[in-house]
């Protein structure tokens, strides 16, 4: 019985070895010597942690087998794998992503993450990949004072990743979260952040007499410490009840906020005028001097989340009551729209007695902000909620007099809250088999959010073949993003091209190359390089 | 007697030891570096570098261990990674939501386990102890998320009767921890979650008490009590139960303790803040200060409930002591 099982085995591989080696033969190609390539190991997340790669990597993995390349997928732990691709840097090729957060609207992260400087162990180019003309625009750009400059600096650089194909940009996944229709309207939708941002609550209208938007979410803040957090649930939260200087309007155009006017009489100097009349929630006025502490006291204690928007500055400086200038030591593209609008405005009074910020007990952390909404409480595990402050400049543009969050402990709890009408909207995504029901029950609506963050897949372009650019290009030809979104993830994303995202449209380069699913000229790129075939139909390095 | 507590406060003491130290080293070597996903948040390598020696982590391990060791003698659990705070505001308030849920459950599995355990030994052979049996059985191999989700939703969704998530009805306005497990609320939002682990627990002293039922009705001092004319149901409470009793209560403990790690996928199903959840998370996020805490608090836990049997057992039973002293 057994004995027959293999030889059906046998039977099966050797047919379709033969019927490989026909294909082959239609092509008119000839069976050459050579030494077939190592095989790919691809790595990619378990199917637990995320079914969407898990499943993308065996498809690729049997499309590059189609061309003739030996591919084994390996779906390893999360943390495993970022160690293995950042730091250890030793791996073939792997899936990742990058999430879009709001600061990552300027080009800069996502292009620093081509950026030949950015190659050590733990780096964000962990492809290996250097290129010096992008690596000479990526300078460029990071100081160029005149947009439109930068933006066909943005654009070129684009244009060369896409060729090169370092890293394949697989897909921009959508958002899908869900509210009740009856209870509130006018969410404001923003690529990357859904219907949970800064804007949804100014715009949103209570419907009925609770004035009180309830967001239901699995996901916490690490910690509420402005100088501790280092997650998007944490910052999300705290930019509520904190001010900036600039905040990015839904169309991602820089909008003076704290800061009432904005100058740049040289491109390594800006000024800010403050706006008058601010105060804290504890009713002290907001001050130049409490802005000028606030990134002194950022530097001072090196919080490493945010050094990557103030390393360039050189000194903060006061001139007049109303006036903060920021002297920069070299030119910094992205300040206003991304410095100015990141850091938050911490009171002076509060926080300059507090030695180590960073270490503060979580019932010892001040929740004192100026922002338009005022803290109230903060449960782990439990409860969040924020009331309208009624002294901020934008108080009467609400419709809402505060917000609550109930924390569940998984997306399952949280739709049973929007089913059950515990809740008015979730704040992050609902599970693929919720949606169906969510768009069948009358009283709930369904957003669709386009992300700017992406899913790629990385060739470690120090190791042969990856080191070879027509390797790249033919692996490319090979990966069927169209039917990745619309079998795994269902419809909801959009097929991957660059690294920035259509859904930025001030900086997305429409024009660039795309490598489309289309082995047979894949094959071709691969004869044109010189490879070819053995027998046994595996692509080889001709002797 | 003496001894016999001196020793084994001793081997309770190395155990504590072993148990610190292979928790640290199994942490340490086991999970990745928990300072990796700041990479995916934009951190550089200079600016991660200088997270890892904030952590510590850029000490040799062995001078990592002693500083442990160190704290942990002075009750110091050190900083948690991913709250950037004290382990011990993260782990004791969970603890105590934990324990307030999972002691009722157990208690009321053990006592009724236990009385259901009496009557099946009792009725040997009848109908009632076939179903018994199965539905102690059937519980107990029910995977806890799905009675949990089922508990959901036909008493949360369906019938609308109890509450499905949380400790409370959201908002409210009690701060102190005290003051919200003091509610009639907080009840009717235990109901559920506790039914549902009771139901798993269950099973294990009902089969206890049955099997050392059995085994007792057949001695010579039942039949005695029956031939003093004694009702059978003073002679199976009083008499038979009492005695049957003694391995229930060794049992008891041991899940006590254990209960300290909570029923995870109980806490998950019903949002409950407890342990468990922490637990879990700090082990996917390489958060090391709190998972060796609340493995720690939980090897304890079992250690201390154990040496207090023990003791409690050489109370009952000399030999015990003279087997001890002996070796």
């Amino acid at each position: 019985m057994r004995g027959s099982y293999r030889s059906g085995v046998a039977l099966i591989l050797g047919l379709s070895l033969v019927l490989t080696a026909c294909t082959s033969a239609d092509d008119g190609l000839e069976a050459v010597e050579g030494d077939p390539f190592d095989e790919i190991v691809l790595y990619t997340t378990t199917e637990a942690y995320d079914p969407i790669r898990y499943e993308a990597a065996f498809m690729v993995a049997e499309a590059w087998e189609e061309l003739g390349f030996q591919v084994q997928v390996e779906p390893t732990e999360f943390a495993t794998l970022l160690e293995r691709f950042y730091d250890e840097q030793d791996y073939d090729a792997t899936i990742l992503g990058w999430s879009g957060r709001t600061d990552r609207l300027d080009p800069h992260h996502f292009l620093g993450t081509l950026y030949g400087g950015h190659t050590d162990p733990g780096g964000n180019n962990a492809g290996g990949w250097v290129n010096e003309e992008f690596d000479e625009l990526f300078r460029q750009q990071q100081g160029e004072p005149d947009e439109d400059a930068r933006r066909d600096q943005v654009f070129r650089m684009q244009e060369i990743a896409a060729d090169e194909m370092p890293v394949n940009i697989l897909f921009y996944r959508d958002e899908v979260v869900g509210y009740n229709n009856e209870t509130f309207d006018g969410f404001v939708t923003l690529a990357g952040e859904a219907i949970y941002n800064e804007w949804t609550p100014y715009e949103v209208t209570p419907l009925t007499d609770d004035t009180v938007l309830t967001i239901g979410t699995p996901e916490e803040p690490d910690t509420i410490n402005p100088l501790a957090s280092t997650s998007v649930w944490g910052w999300k939260f705290m930019r509520m009840y904190y001010d900036k200087l600039v905040r990015l309007t839904p169309d991602v155009e820089p909008e003076p906020w704290a800061a009432e006017s904005i100058a740049t009489p040289d491109e390594t100097t800006v000024e800010i005028t403050l706006r008058e009349g601010m105060t804290f929630h504890d009713g002290e006025p907001v001050t130049v001097e409490d802005v000028v502490f606030t990134f002194d006291y950022y530097i001072d204690n090196e919080f490493g989340y945010f050094m990557p928007f103030l390393s360039m500055i050189d000194s903060v400086e006061t001139t007049d009551d109303r006036t903060v200038v920021f002297n920069l030591a070299s030119p910094f593209g992205p300040f206003v729209n991304v410095t100015l609008s990141q850091i938050v405005i911490l009171p002076e009074h509060i926080w300059s007695d507090i030695d180590n910020p960073a270490d503060l007990g979580p019932d010892e952390i001040p929740t004192v902000g100026s922002g338009p909404l005022q803290f109230e409480r903060y449960d782990r595990g439990e409860y969040k909620s924020l009331t309208v402050f009624e002294d901020h400049f934008t108080a009467d543009r609400f419709d809402i007099t505060g917000i609550e969050f109930n924390i569940y402990a998984d997306a399952e709890g949280v739709f049973t809250g929007l089913q059950t009408g515990e809740i008015d909207m979730t704040a992050w995504r609902l599970e693929p088999g919720q949606i169906p029901l969510a768009e069948e029950a009358p009283e709930l609506s369904v957003v669709n959010a386009p992300d700017f963050g992406y899913y790629h897949l990385t060739f470690n372009t120090r190791r042969a073949p990856f080191d070879d650019v027509d390797i790249r290009r033919a692996l490319s030809h090979a990966i069927d993003k169209d039917t990745i979104v619309d079998v795994i993830l269902d419809g909801r994303g959009e097929p991957g091209s660059s690294v920035i995202a259509p859904s930025n449209p001030a900086w997305h380069n429409p024009d660039i190359t795309r490598y489309g699913y289309d082995l047979d000229r894949a094959r071709e790129i691969l004869v044109e390089a010189g490879y070819g075939w053995n027998e046994d139909g595996l692509l080889v390095i001709p002797h | 007697m003496r001894t016999f507590l001196i020793s084994r406060v001793l081997q309770l003491l190395v155990t504590f030891w072993v148990i610190v130290t292979v928790l640290f080293f199994l942490f340490r070597l086991g999970l990745p570096d928990p300072t990796l996903a700041l990479i995916s948040e934009g951190l550089s390598p200079d600016d991660r570098q200088r997270v890892i020696a904030q952590f510590g982590l850029d000490l040799p391990l062995w001078q990592q261990y002693l500083v442990y060791l160190q704290n942990l003698a002075t009750g110091e659990l050190g900083m948690s990674f991913h709250y950037k705070a004290p382990v011990g505001d993260i782990v004791f308030e969970r603890l105590a939501n934990t324990l307030i849920l999972m002691l009722p459950a157990i208690l009321l599995a053990y006592g009724f386990g236990a009385t259901v355990g009496t009557v099946l030994a009792w009725r040997r052979g009848s109908r009632l102890e076939g179903v018994g049996i199965t539905a102690g059985l059937v519980l107990r191999s029910a995977p806890v998320f799905w009675t949990g989700m089922l508990a959901i939703f036909l008493f949360g969704i369906t019938l609308a009767w109890l509450p499905t998530s949380g400790m409370r009805t959201l908002p409210y306005e009690e701060t102190t921890w005290i003051g919200r497990v003091t509610t009639w609320d907080f009840l009717w939002h235990l109901v559920l979650p506790m039914l549902v682990i009771a139901a798993y627990y269950f099973a294990l002293p009902m089969l206890i008490m049955r099997n050392t039922m059995l085994e007792l009705i057949g001695e010579d001092f039942i039949e005695f009590c029956r031939a003093r004319g004694f009702s059978e149901r003073r002679t199976m409470y009083r008499h038979t139960a009492r005695n049957a009793l003694l391995p229930v209560v060794t049992q008891a403990a041991v899940t006590t303790g254990l209960a300290v790690g909570g029923q995870v996928v109980v806490e998950v199903v019903f949002s409950w803040p407890g342990l468990g959840r922490e637990m879990f998370q700090a082990v996917r996020t390489s958060d090391y200060p709190v998972a060796q805490a609340s493995f720690v608090m939980l090897a304890s836990m079992v250690l201390v409930l154990n040496f207090l049997v023990d003791i409690l057992y050489s109370k009952l039973d000399p030999r015990v002591t003279h087997a001890a002293a002996k070796g």
